[in-house]
């Protein structure tokens, strides 16, 4: 976003701020004291507020439909069993993307690192990381990427990484909150949304020398 | 800003290096004194911006099957059928 005409130059830009991500959503209070009182109803009003959120995180963190699927489910399944200890010090669906994130990491443990921390999850291997750019500059991405080759860079990004980068970058959601997500520090949380940014653009830079050795 | 460092003296390892506390303190990074002298970091912060900002974009991708939600009423179902079983089976 650039700063409008009569702003002056040195003055610095405020920081992005993503309002979509906690709009006020009318009769999601009354559901929720509803859903806690178990009304079923309730909970299916939850549901349909949130579905396509907890799909999204889930569908982009697994890359599979039916796991993705499968994930969304037990993550409502948890909400349900333990939607009474919602007190509301955040969000709802601050709370509840809590709680598919965690479903999401306990299904990316057992499928492939079984015996690793979080903290560990959170920092990929060498191999993994981004590369610094001290030289070779060939191709600028501006302007020239689409929504499909980033989706795709999006799913080729180490599990830490791409966690980090949908929770900030794609869902708004400030390094406080994904910290207190990830039982990470707020400078965990800061340093892998970066790496995640200069692994992304790797791949989307080799991704263009791809097609431009192809055309 | 806390960090006082002369940026202008700063070479690009350096400068990448404190490139996550530059974006997060909300500044506008690609008018640091560095990136205006190297074309490369210059490269590299329009790269990061537009990534940053092309995310923001990729948002909704669409609802889950009917079938989950399906699942999930009647795995409620059963849990609730299957605590009640229990309860009643302490009674006397």
């Amino acid at each position: 976003m650039s700063a409008g005409p009569t702003q002056p130059r040195s003055e610095p830009r405020p920081p992005v701020r993503h309002m979509r991500r906690n709009p006020p959503i009318a009769g999601e209070a009354e559901a929720i004291a509803q859903a806690q009182a178990g009304d079923g109803e309730s909970f299916e009003i939850l549901y349909s507020l949130h579905k396509r959120r907890v799909y999204s995180l889930c569908l982009r963190m697994l890359g599979n439909v039916a796991e993705a699927e499968d994930l969304t489910q037990e993550a409502f399944l948890q909400l349900h069993r333990k939607i009474g200890t919602f007190r509301g010090d955040s969000a709802f669906s601050t709370w509840l993307h809590r709680l598919a994130v965690n479903v999401v990491l306990m299904h990316l443990r057992k499928k492939g690192l079984p015996q690793i921390s979080l903290e560990e999850a959170l920092e990929p291997s060498q191999e993994d990381g981004p590369r610094r750019d001290l030289g070779e500059r060939d191709l600028v991405l501006s302007g020239s990427l689409d929504r499909v080759a980033l989706e795709r860079a999006v799913e080729n990004l180490p599990p830490g990484y791409r966690l980090v980068f949908v929770l900030h970058d794609v869902e708004g959601y400030e390094h406080n909150e994904i910290a207190d997500m990830l039982n990470c520090s707020i400078g965990n949380s800061k340093s892998q949304l970066h790496k995640a940014r200069m692994k992304l653009r790797d791949l989307l830079r080799s991704g263009q020398r791809k097609e431009e050795s192809v055309a | 800003m806390s960090n006082t460092r002369d940026r202008k003296s700063m070479n690009c390892a350096e400068f990448q290096e404190s490139l996550p506390e530059l974006f997060e303190s909300g500044a506008n990074v690609s008018r640091n004194e560095h990136v205006l002298g190297c074309e490369n970091c210059s490269a590299l912060v329009r790269d990061l911006e537009y990534i940053a900002a092309q995310a923001k974009l990729l948002l909704p991708i669409h609802d889950p099957s009917p079938s989950v939600w399906d699942n999930i009423q009647s795995a409620i179902r059963n849990e609730t059928d299957h605590k009640t079983r229990a309860h009643t089976g302490k009674l006397p």
